[in-house]
């Protein structure tokens, strides 16, 4: 197993057919290596979601294939090697915040790599770890929306997935608390050891979080540029004032606006 | 601190339920007053006194002797049919060829006025439990099947793609996420339910029987006993509050989660 949590994305292209078979993606191209933090950004209807789903088996591609640590997406998710954050919590109101945790161990059951009290020990610690500790008794429906997004963060992290997949998943809070959120994902990822693969539409994000971003651009959701971040892990807040982190801000804000103009020009009649 | 907490909040309901007791008082005040300031037959408008005596005198052997079997036939038909409907709404969701042939079906039944079912189910069954009971069921059914497959349905996109991710089988979406979902919905149809069984077991005792509330109300009829009608309908009326609030009580523990429940 030496790609155990890699990734190889192969020119895979997605076609939905409705009326006009829109094309969602094409040609995407990306390898990304086991415990790597990869972001992908880009504006709304660049494919980002989609190519989540696809690496995670929960869409099939229409060309090009997905391999995970040497498997078919499909099989890496009867293995239970993803975890997935939702641009929504998507907590079960009716399970208190230690329940929602401990739930994908009891769907598991015998497949949960983390079994019987030790699974309860690993969810507490996780929460202690996203800050939550003493709201274990909580219903989601008492606590805020960072709260319950950490909670989310630590359900997908409490079987021990290689790969964590999210999907916008800070994209609904201020900007205070996607900051605190931003450092304690980088710090429960580092010490899990997960491969990352994180949408979002915010340059800043992309960059403070990533070893590597991923700029796409629409219609058809294509791969724009590559970037390597350069900032040595574990990161603090300031390297985003730093001039470096401003020009490469800029420069991949540039990329997604020229596409923009380009749009709107063959658009106009 | 939850003492005084419990304390404030029963202080609270009873000051929330005495606008809607206050109408009612003014409204026994004003029949009685209006029965004796117009000296109108007291044997067709029975005063609220008139009907309050009759219930202290008739009220312990009505509520033994009749409304007991009123309420075994409502209780039986209720949990007949709402049984019945949940079943069905768990075969709908499941198989939805059948929904789109049979779903129809159930909104005949419901269109089907019981008024009309209930003597041919006499005329079959003859003065037994069972006439009751069935159209008891029969009256209890649909709300519940409409609500229950909507609660079953309610389950978000996310929900399910969590399930997939996990690669969780079918048997355990539906027992982890569409059963607790579906819940309050199931709820708020089985609190109509519990008040209509009440209504269906009467009308069945309408067409033929020799106990119970609607037997009593139908006999009293016939001789111009109008308090005794009354006396009828006021405890009846009690018995349908009562189990439409057991069944409030049973919802309140099953649905514990904060906004679980839908009419509030």
């Amino acid at each position: 197993m030496t790609n155990s949590g890699g990734i190889t994305i192969d020119g895979v292209g997605m076609q939905f057919d409705g009326r006009q078979g829109v094309t969602a993606l094409d040609g995407i191209d990306l390898d990304i290596s086991a415990g790597e933090f990869v972001t992908l950004v880009g504006p709304s209807g660049c494919g980002k979601s989609t190519l989540l789903r696809i690496v995670s088996g929960l869409l099939e591609p229409t060309s090009g294939r997905v391999d995970v640590s040497g498997k078919t997406p499909n099989q890496a998710r009867r293995d239970v090697d993803f975890g997935f954050v939702f641009q929504e919590p998507a907590l079960f109101p009716w399970l208190r915040v230690l329940g929602n945790v401990l739930l994908p161990g009891r769907v598991l059951g015998r497949r949960n790599p983390n079994k019987g009290p030790e699974s309860a020990e690993i969810a507490r610690e996780l929460l202690r770890d996203v800050g939550l500790e003493g709201f274990e008794n909580h219903y989601p429906g008492q606590i805020s929306g960072g709260m319950q997004q950490r909670v989310a963060l630590a359900r997908a992290l409490s079987y021990g997935p290689k790969i964590l997949l999210m999907d916008e998943p800070f994209g609904a809070l201020d900007e205070f608390t996607r900051d605190r959120l931003n450092l304690q994902l980088l710090d429960v990822c580092n010490k899990a050891g997960s491969t990352v693969l994180f949408v979002t539409h915010s340059i800043q994000e992309a960059i403070f979080l990533a070893d590597r971003v991923v700029v796409l651009s629409p219609r058809p959701g294509s791969i724009a540029r590559i970037a390597d971040v350069p900032w040595p892990k574990p990161r603090a807040l300031e390297i985003r004032y730093e001039p470096e982190f401003a020009a490469l801000t800029g420069e991949l804000r540039g990329l997604l606006t020229v596409e923009d103009e380009v749009e709107s020009a063959m658009n106009q009649p | 601190m939850s003492d005084t907490r419990e304390r404030r909040s029963i202080a609270n309901a009873l000051l929330r339920f005495l606008p809607s007791a206050a109408v009612f008082v003014a409204g026994l005040v004003a029949w009685e007053l209006w029965v004796n300031v117009r000296d109108v037959p007291s044997y067709l408008y029975p005063s609220p006194s008139d009907i309050g005596g009759e219930l202290r005198d008739e009220g312990l052997s009505l509520a033994v002797d009749d409304l007991r079997w009123t309420m075994i036939e409502a209780v039986l038909g209720f949990l007949l049919g709402s049984g019945a409907a949940m079943f069905a709404a768990v075969v709908f969701v499941h198989a939805k060829f059948l929904e789109r042939v049979l779903f129809p079906w159930a909104i005949v039944l419901q269109t089907v006025p019981i008024v009309a079912v209930a003597p041919l189910l006499t005329i079959w069954f003859g003065f037994t439990l069972t006439p009751k009971v069935l159209i008891a069921a029969l009256i209890c059914f649909f709300p519940v099947l409409v609500n229950t497959t909507k609660g079953l349905r309610s389950i978000s996109t996310q929900a399910v793609e969590l399930m997939s991710i996990l690669s969780a089988s079918k048997w355990s979406i539906f027992w982890r996420v569409r059963i607790p979902s579906s819940l309050p919905y199931v709820f708020a149809g089985l609190k109509v339910a519990s008040s209509l069984s009440v209504i269906g077991a009467i009308v069945a005792e309408f067409t033929g029987a020799d106990r119970g509330i609607g037997f009593v109300i139908i006999q009293a009829s016939y001789r111009l006993d109008t308090r005794l009608m009354f006396a009828g309908i006021a405890l009846s009326s009690a018995a349908g509050v009562l189990f439409f609030n057991v069944i409030g009580a049973l919802e309140r523990l099953a649905l514990r989660w904060p906004d679980a429940r839908l009419d509030r």
